[in-house]
């Protein structure tokens, strides 16, 4: 670790481990719900537990961003945080908003908008925070004698997500222009702006883990995010089939969402080639794997499956099934929840100056979690198609199909529960790495990075 | 876009270099974000059209509100959007019809007991039409022919009671056939209804129907939210279900 301030991340990424937790529970909840067991009803309503699983994930995700912001912008700006202390507040602001939020679930109290449940008045109290952050990594940036292309991606990418929170908030009577602003939000953050934060911190990780030349990993982020902008932007058009807008969005949704797995393969490409171009001599190969991981799963979620439904001819039977489900799941996972993992493991060994990584529950922690996610998948592609088949194309009843189909969620409760034993290896190996209290160092790569994948020698095996 | 990428300095280089990659994020985004905006000033011209927004009374903003403000999502969908716990409502008010809506707010659970359980949100009669406006107002929408037509073997039964019972009260056609047949149309929850004149008099369905579990404790007929009129005319119409009556024709 080189600043000081460094350390405000490790306070965003414990957030992080206790939301994600919360978030597992209530997973569970809703699992046993469909497979029958509502036995928590009458305090926890469905509604309520899946409002809780969905805004704790998009909760954590973004103290993950923040801590990940937080961490790498010293690091790349050569300078201290603008205002450390600010930091703090912010993070404690964030979890009282987001607790608040949470409570006020369980007393019938939201917005009732997907993904955007959270009341008005906490709508505001988000935009001040994020815009406190947004300020306090922008000042750092802009006072920096070097501003890297990571670092200008990152900011920019950040700020994007913090201005594109707004179109969610303007008042409407009418329900397709409501969803239509909706997806601004939540299409353009998720399929657009927070692929640049992806592609940012992928880079960062690949330029530290795997010692290939800054320019040729920055140039490939640039062709990647340009990718992703190209077909993701249009590509909202596949949330604007079917609720009331025009009929030309099936053609543009169609084609450019069609185009959108080239990004991620783009990205899956990138970190394999990077990795191996690199030749992996970093002794934090945990790190790596997550990194890689990341990409690889975000193709898979995120681009192969996206794509699975997303053609207008298909989304007609699929749209509203637990085939969003199926792909949801492993989108989040792979693109986002990985990367934040990913910057932890990377992060935690410089924060602590402990090695936990080289022990057996780092890689465990990997494999099971991804097994897990895989197997889920796998129960709700099951679950979704026979659905679709059942309902949507056989006419059979609503109930009646959910009672078909309740046999795949215990294949998913125990998917998920192999899922639940990797979570749980990785918050024993944070809590194993304890409390931010390495030294500071002029540079990191001393303490952790063997002489031979030093910046010099990495440069000159990176030129290509 | 593709000009950032063919520039001279790749042709020189034998590669992309950084300042063209930029160049192709910068303009790429450029003109995907200016379509985008374009498509999106046009969508906001057709919207009023293609969703009757004339139509748009107080009473259907009040049930939106209420849509919203209990987070009906969390379960259900609405054009295809929300959770997947319960069923899509986009077209509720044709496929079940208003009788079905209300008795269904009135008490969510008395319709299908012992299934998956909806919360009772208590609401007011007024709160109950002002949803079912909504309902009304959703179904209408142009969504580009979705939720499509089921394409694959027997197609559903319930639209078809009502021409089969010309004569039958509404609340029969909406929320009786949701378990019960006629004529071989309706649901198999319960027992069929054909002849059930035959087998009961109006004096035993009057009671029957006030409270199925005074007359027979632990059955899973519900209770349901009825009004004396519509009680009325349902034991009229089943008195009249005889069986031995076309035997005779």
């Amino acid at each position: 670790m080189k600043f000081q301030s460094q350390k405000v991340a490790w306070g965003f990424f414990a957030t992080c481990m206790l939301l994600l937790s919360l978030q597992l529970i209530y997973g569970f909840i809703m699992g046993f719900a469909h497979a029958g067991y509502d036995g928590l009803h009458q305090w926890i309503p469905f509604n309520t537990a899946r409002a809780t699983h969905t805004n704790l994930l998009v909760m954590w995700l973004l103290a993950g961003f923040m801590g990940a912001a937080y961490w790498i912008i010293p690091d790349e700006c050569d300078r201290e945080l603008a205002w450390p202390r600010l930091a703090w507040v912010q993070l404690i602001a964030l979890v009282v908003v987001g607790v608040t939020a949470i409570i006020g679930f369980h007393l019938n109290w939201w917005e009732g908008r997907k993904f955007l449940e959270i009341p008005r008045p906490l709508d505001f109290l988000v935009v001040v925070d994020v815009l406190l952050f947004v300020g306090n990594i922008g000042w750092t940036v802009w006072k920096a004698d070097k501003k890297s292309t990571t670092s200008m991606v990152l900011f920019f990418g950040l700020l994007a997500a913090a201005l594109l929170y707004l179109p969610g908030m303007i008042p409407t009577d009418n329900q397709t222009v409501d969803s239509f602003w909706r997806w601004w939000v939540v299409h353009l953050w998720v399929e657009g702006v927070w692929e640049l934060i992806m592609g940012a911190i992928l880079s960062y990780l690949l330029i530290k883990l795997t010692g290939v030349d800054r320019e040729i990993i920055e140039k490939w982020l640039y062709v990647i995010v340009g990718f992703t902008f190209l077909s993701g932007v249009l590509g909202t058009g596949h949330h604007y089939y079917y609720i009331g807008t025009p009929r030309y969005w099936l053609m543009v949704g169609g084609i450019f969402s069609a185009l959108e797995p080239l990004a991620f393969l783009g990205m899956a490409i990138y970190a394999f080639a990077m990795a191996k171009k690199g030749g992996r001599t970093h002794p934090n190969r945990v790190a790596l794997l997550w990194t890689v991981g990341c990409a690889f799963m975000s193709f898979v979620g995120a681009g192969f499956l996206g794509f699975a439904h997303t053609l207008p001819q298909v989304n007609m039977y699929t749209h509203g099934t637990l085939v969003t489900a199926m792909h949801g799941h492993m989108a989040f996972w792979g693109a986002y929840a990985m990367l934040v993992l990913a910057i932890m493991a990377y992060a935690l060994p410089i924060m602590t100056g402990r090695k936990v990584y080289e022990g057996a529950t780092a890689g465990f922690a990997f494999w099971t979690s991804n097994i897990g996610m895989t197997a889920m998948t796998l129960a709700f592609a099951v679950a979704g198609v026979s659905q679709v088949v059942l309902e949507r194309r056989a006419g059979m009843d609503f109930l009646t199909v959910q009672k078909e189909i309740e046999i795949h969620f215990w294949g998913l409760i125990l998917a998920a529960c192999l899922f639940t034993l990797g979570i749980c290896a990785f918050i024993y190996d944070f809590i194993r790495y304890g409390l931010p209290t390495a030294p500071l160092r002029s540079g990191e790569a001393r303490s952790v990075t063997p002489p031979e994948i030093l910046p010099t020698a990495a440069a000159a095996r990176g030129a290509v | 876009m593709g000009g950032a990428l063919g520039t001279k300095a790749e042709e020189r280089r034998g590669m992309l270099s950084k300042s063209a990659a930029k160049a192709f994020f910068l303009g790429g985004t450029a003109v995907t974000a200016s379509v985008f905006l374009a498509l999106t000033w046009d969508t906001f011209q057709q919207i009023p059209g293609r969703t009757n927004a004339s139509a748009l009374t107080e009473g259907v903003k009040r049930g939106k509100h209420l849509w919203e403000s209990n987070n009906c999502m969390g379960c259900h969908t609405l054009f295809g959007e929300g959770a997947y716990y319960a069923p899509e409502l986009t077209k509720v008010h044709e496929r079940r019809g208003p009788a079905f809506i209300r008795a269904m707010l009135k008490d969510p659970q008395a319709m299908f007991p012992g299934q998956r359980q909806m919360t009772n949100y208590h609401f007011k009669d007024e709160e109950i039409e002002d949803l079912v406006a909504f309902f009304e107002w959703v179904g209408k929408v142009d969504l580009n022919g979705f939720p499509a037509k089921p394409n694959l073997g027997a197609p559903a039964q319930r639209a078809q009671v009502a021409g089969s019972t010309g004569h039958a009260p509404e609340v029969f056609g909406q929320v009786c056939t949701t378990c019960h047949s006629l004529q071989g149309a309706g649901g198999t929850v319960g027992p069929a209804l054909d002849g059930v004149g035959d087998r009961l008099d109006a004096a035993y369905l009057e009671k029957w129907l006030r409270d199925p579990m005074s007359v027979k404790p632990g059955t899973t007929m519900p209770k349901l939210p009825l009004d004396d009129a519509q009680l009325g005319a349902l034991v009229t119409f089943l008195s009249s279900q005889k069986l031995t009556k076309e035997v005779a024709q």
